[in-house]
């Protein structure tokens, strides 16, 4: 294995290296650094000039520039890397640290929202093959595959932000809207829960009239600007995720499992109280807090009502905590959402990360950051949202066909067992490979999204460097995006081997 | 981007305040000018006697800012943006921070002797101090800074800041002349001061003379110095510098005064590095003081929040007319995110590229934006190429063909074409120095150039063809810097009407300009002039041996007319002698401007006196003015 490591690791570098060597050569050819200065008539135009060379060293070749670089780089090796200054002197060592800080923050939920909405519908999408919703899935997914980023940032932008923020101000729902919007979501449901024809017709006319209603109702209580859950809502949905774990881990059959879920949502409850005080003007690091009391809670919950599976009564203990948890944050934040609207009267801007001097309490600080995430988050997901269902369908179709599942189903095992326990594990190991590969592909993906939405990240970065035809930020962008995507697949290999114990030889 | 970001010296290109009802400008030289301290141009327009209504802002013929009575500070905040580049520090001068991205801000947070109308028109900013012309022979002028004036500490502006400012010019006085470009150790010269700026003190070379925190000083230039009215802008607080650096401000100022380079090293450090910040959060407020409208001081509102804005506060020290409204944001944002940014309140006021869809996706905005048009100093031209072998030589094609050349351009079908849809007072340009909507244009115009390349004459065209000699199918590069859809336009329908007389007009656009232009593949460049500025500057186009003379043109008449116009003061010779270069200019064909480039403003119809500015300044010349109705 280390020998394996090893070698990844030596043939990793040279590839970073050779990709260094031309990625600076062809942006140092890219075009004429001093232009807009050519076209100037200052009378210090030469002056600028001059120290515009200076800074760049633009009278040495290339290839000593790009020495000089290197030998900044090599310094990494005792942490103190120094990738020199851009054309206009400023040190990039700042500019990155700066940069890439943004461009994770932007990155991360996107990646996460992704994996998890994407893996979600491709397993759906292979257990339901060629039904509708397997349709509707891969059409979207292709659809949102060959959609141009930039254009879809800028439509977002004009419905989603400048529209919604038009809507907000006094918003209602026409009634058309409403029957369109029921309509859609019955026919979703009913496609995904499948079923005969009796069912699915059931499905779908219940489904698409609850959301009418729910719609309708909203509308009348004027919900769009001053929304709650209430603490019943918030039960509901920790019930829900208490229920749905315990089906998916241990079925009908362990009853003690599905208590100990109920307990954590009782638990819970208690805690809203107890916390009242804390829950409505928090800080970080009393939900920090809060956040470790509860997943202790749900630990000792676990344990005492655990029997003989303790280990699966906790993990379901704590997620039922967790569904718990961000319902009382969802709550706290559509609460605040009121306020939010009246120090901002149009809540979604289309540039930044946030509003310029924002001031308000906890939940609408949150909000004014949040809902700036929104935008470029769901153009991020959406793109990778394709890969992920694909990759995960065929993977879970191909294992699906396997000898060893239909031995499984004919020894008598429950569908469920059958497609958490033996089908979806194997077929999520291929998997690895793309959420590495993409983590690394989606710092550099964002250069557009985070050029449309304003955001400064690693893509403004690269974007800025190579219009000046700065080899220097170029350079820093690359040695990040560069080793995060060759460290990532190696971690994947490496992973891999971990996971199939065939390719362990 | 490459038109805008050539910013130079900016002696605070911006100031605060009204000005005054009659700015009577006895020095103005109506310059058209960048937004920074010093650029060049041509003088043309001068004796810029304003229109002096005041009143409405930007009222018709009003160049300078309008007076807007007394004003109460209104507690609001306006959202700006010039682009994604973040502000560097106070100091704009140094090469590091010398753009407009920089400026911008650090304009707003200092005040200047002059700034510039929206035609380019220098006016003196009388809150600040007031200048005149003492004696001609040798040029003296003598400064006045205001009473009132002072730093945000309270301490006095005087003639302290300004013998600083000279000093940072690296006199060579002072410092010795840099070595020349040849020299070896040229290499590694770094001058004291990391300056853009060094005219003053290569022309003044005694500096300033005054009083230790005296309030007036004379400046003496040993050689008449037409552009004088730009060398003395704005300075930046000379205590600080003292103290930063372990002075008393008297040792400072005795120090320069008697040509210590080593005594003043301390304080050149603090000058190149001092007032910048590159950890991208607030300065102190002591050491990055404001003589402007606005400040950086946390304490008053401001605020920078790094990559995304910063916002400043209102500067109570300031003596002038207090700002309009009491805050100004500057959003760090890319220019194609601006439309919509204004459309959804993000911004409330963009100077965006002006193109044709921009101007169209802003009129879809409705009455809610208003949208000005105008054009900006800085022209589209087209260079011949005198080398040898090129069929403009003389012994080649010759006149003949550049005149056959000139007479099938459509420049008015460019101008109809590619200009008119986003600014429709757009016309075809026909003077190198003076711009359209410059006062004394068609004067200007009419004393130079008898309007015989006006109209597309292919008839004639083909007369001059035949008569130059040159083959039929004459190979013409056209050269231009590549990735601007509007050039690759133009050359098209050039190309479209001067095939038909003869010539092969062949688009030779590579990447960077500036290969092009040196590596001498063109037959004719097209690019642009930015600004200019002052009465000199565009001479190094002209001279043959300028550094802006990339094709070679070689003229004895207007040499000695640049050589004139760079010794007298006198207005009317330096108009005449401009003259002089222009006819020669269009006689022997040296180059065909073309057009001026359009200026587009848009901003929130609530907001009052937003006003286009065609010099590089920008909108936000007057940003202190700007203020919300409701």
């Amino acid at each position: 294995m280390l020998r394996f490591i090893l070698r990844r690791l030596g043939i990793s570098a040279l590839i970073l290296v050779l990709g260094s060597v031309f990625l600076f050569f062809i942006t140092v050819f890219s075009g004429d650094p001093l232009e807009d200065l050519r076209e100037s008539r200052d009378r210090n135009r030469e002056q600028l000039m001059e120290a515009r060379i200076r800074n760049m060293n633009l009278n040495d070749p290339w290839y000593v520039r790009y020495w000089t670089w290197a030998v900044g780089v090599g310094k990494c090796i005792t942490l103190n890397c120094d990738l020199g200054t851009d054309s206009r002197g400023s040190d990039i060592n700042t500019a990155l640290v700066n940069a890439a800080g943004s461009t994770l923050r932007l990155v991360t939920l996107a990646t996460v929202l992704a994996i998890i909405i994407g893996i979600t519908m491709g397993i759906l999408a292979a257990i339901r093959q060629y039904s509708g919703f397997d349709y509707i899935v891969t059409f979207a997914a292709f659809l949102f595959f060959s959609l141009p980023v930039f254009w879809v940032a800028v439509l977002l932008k004009e419905y989603g932000a400048i529209r919604f923020n038009n809507w907000i101000a006094d918003p209602s729902v026409s009634l058309t809207a409403a029957i369109i919007i029921g309509l859609l979501f019955g026919l979703v449901l009913a496609s995904l829960l499948g079923g005969d024809l009796r069912r699915k017709l059931l499905t779908f006319a219940v489904a698409g009239l609850v959301a009418f209603g729910a719609i309708t109702y909203f509308d009348m209580v004027s919900w769009w600007r001053q929304p709650a859950l209430g603490l019943g809502l918030i039960i509901l949905v920790a019930l829900g995720a208490g229920v749905l774990l315990t089906y998916l881990t241990v079925g009908r059959t362990n009853r003690k499992i599905f208590y100990a879920a109920l307990t954590t949502i009782v638990a819970g409850v208690i805690g809203t109280f107890v916390f009242g005080g804390w829950i409505t003007e928090p800080t970080y690091p009393l939900l920090l807090l809060m956040f470790a009391i509860s997943i202790v809670s749900a630990i000792v919950i676990g344990w005492f009502w655990g029997g003989w599976d303790k280990r699966i009564a906790i993990w379901v203990s704590i997620g039922t905590a967790v569904a718990f948890g961000l319902a009382t944050i969802l709550d706290q934040l559509l609460r605040n959402w009121g306020p939010f609207l009246e120090r901002k009267p149009r809540p979604i801007s289309t540039i930044g990360s946030g509003s310029p001097n924002f001031e308000g309490p906890f939940w609408t600080g949150v909000w004014d950051w949040g809902v700036q995430l929104i935008l470029p988050t769901v153009v991020l997901t959406v793109i990778s949202l394709a890969s992920y269902s694909r990759y995960t369908r065929a993977s879970m179709l191909e294992t699906i066909r396997q000898d060893y599942v239909r031995t499984a189903r004919s020894k008598g095992l429950s569908e469920r067992v059958v497609i958490t326990k033996h089908a979806l594990r194997n077929a999520l190991i291929p998997i690895t490979t793309i959420v590495a590969f993409d983590f690394a592909g989606l710092i550099g993906g964002a250069v557009v999204t985070e050029t449309v939405f304003g955001w400064k990240g690693m893509g403004a970065l690269f974007q800025e460097g190579l219009t000046r035809v700065d080899p220097g930020p170029v350079m820093a962008f690359y040695l990040v995006t560069g080793t995060a995507a060759v460290l990532m697949n190696m971690i994947a290999d490496i992973a891999y081997a971990f996971l199939d114990p065939r390719i362990r030889t | 981007m490459a038109i805008v970001a050539a910013g130079a010296l900016v002696l605070s290109a911006c100031t605060s305040g009204t000005s005054e009802d009659d700015p009577t400008n006895e020095d103005g030289q109506g310059t058209e000018a960048e937004g920074d301290g010093e650029g060049t141009a041509a003088p043309g327009d001068d004796d810029a006697e304003t229109t002096s209504e005041g009143g409405e802002a930007g009222g018709e013929g009003q160049t300078s800012k309008p007076d807007l009575g007394d004003i109460t500070t209104k507690d609001d905040n306006i959202f700006y943006s010039v682009g994604a580049d973040e502000w560097a520090g106070l100091n704009a001068n140094t090469t590091e921070t010398n753009s407009v991205y920089n400026q911008v801000v650090s304009g707003r947070l200092g005040s200047s002797f002059w700034y510039y109308g929206t035609d380019g028109t220098i006016y003196p900013d009388t809150d600040f101090g007031t200048y005149k012309v003492t004696s001609e022979d040798p040029l003296t002028v003598e400064y006045t800074i205001s009473d009132e004036a002072v730093w945000e500490d309270g301490t006095p502006i005087t003639y302290n800041d300004f013998l600083f400012d000279w000093a940072a010019n690296n006199p060579p006085s002072i410092f010795g002349e840099p070595p020349a470009e040849d020299d070896p150790a040229a290499e590694d010269f770094v001058p004291a001061f990391n300056n853009v700026a060094s005219d003053w003190g290569i022309y003044v070379p005694e500096g300033p003379q005054g009083e230790l925190d005296g309030k007036t000083f004379t400046i003496e230039y040993p050689e008449p110095y037409p552009d004088y009215t730009l060398m003395v802008g704005g300075a930046l607080p000379a205590h600080v510098a003292a103290e930063q650096s372990g002075m008393t401000p008297e040792e400072l100022v005795t120090a320069i005064q008697e040509g210590d380079a080593e005594a003043i090293m301390p304080a050149a450090e603090f000058w190149n590095t001092g007032w910048l910040s590159p950890d991208k959060t607030l300065p102190d407020p002591m050491i990055a003081q404001s003589s402007g409208p606005y400040t950086i001081d946390a304490a008053k509102g401001a605020e920078w929040s790094q990559g995304e804005y910063i916002t400043l506060g209102p500067n109570d020290k300031y003596w002038g007319p207090p700002p309009a409204t009491s805050n100004l944001t500057f959003r760090f944002a890319a220019p194609e995110t601006h439309v919509q940014a204004l459309s959804n309140g993000d911004l409330n006021i963009i100077e965006p590229q002006a193109t044709v869809d921009t101007v169209q996706q802003i009129e879809a905005l409705g009455d809610s934006v208003t949208m000005e048009t105008g054009e900006s100093m800085t022209f589209e031209h087209l260079d011949f190429n005198f080398a040898e072998g090129s069929p403009w030589h003389e012994d080649n094609g010759g006149l003949a063909a550049r005149e056959a050349f000139a007479l099938c351009v459509p420049r008015q079908q460019i101008v109809d074409n590619l200009i008119k849809p986003i600014t429709e007072d757009a016309v075809v340009m026909n003077s190198r120095e003076v711009f359209p909507f410059q006062e004394g244009y068609e004067e200007h115009v009419a004393a130079i150039y008898d309007g015989r390349y006006d109209q597309v004459d292919l008839e004639a065209a083909k007369a001059k063809f035949e008569e130059s000699g040159l083959e039929e199918g004459t190979e013409i590069r056209i050269g231009y810097g590549a990735g601007n859809q509007r050039r690759v336009n133009e050359v098209a329908l050039i190309k479209a009407s001067c095939d038909q007389v003869g010539f092969n007009i062949v688009d030779a656009s590579a990447p960077g300009l500036g290969d092009v232009l040196s590596s001498g593949d063109w037959e004719i460049a097209l690019f642009a002039w930015a600004g200019s500025g002052t009465v000199t500057g565009s001479a190094f186009w002209y001279e043959s041996d300028g550094a802006g003379n990339y094709g070679g043109w070689v003229n004895e008449a207007a040499d000695a007319a640049w050589e004139t116009i760079s010794t007298t003061l006198d207005e009317e010779v330096q108009k005449e002698q401009l003259a002089i270069v222009e006819t020669e200019a269009w006689n022997t064909l040296h180059s065909i401007p073309v057009f001026a480039h359009p200026g587009v403003i848009a901003y929130d119809s609530t907001l009052d006196n937003v006003i286009h500015n065609s010099s590089q300044t920008g909108v936000a010349w007057n940003a202190e003015q700007w203020v919300r109705t409701e």
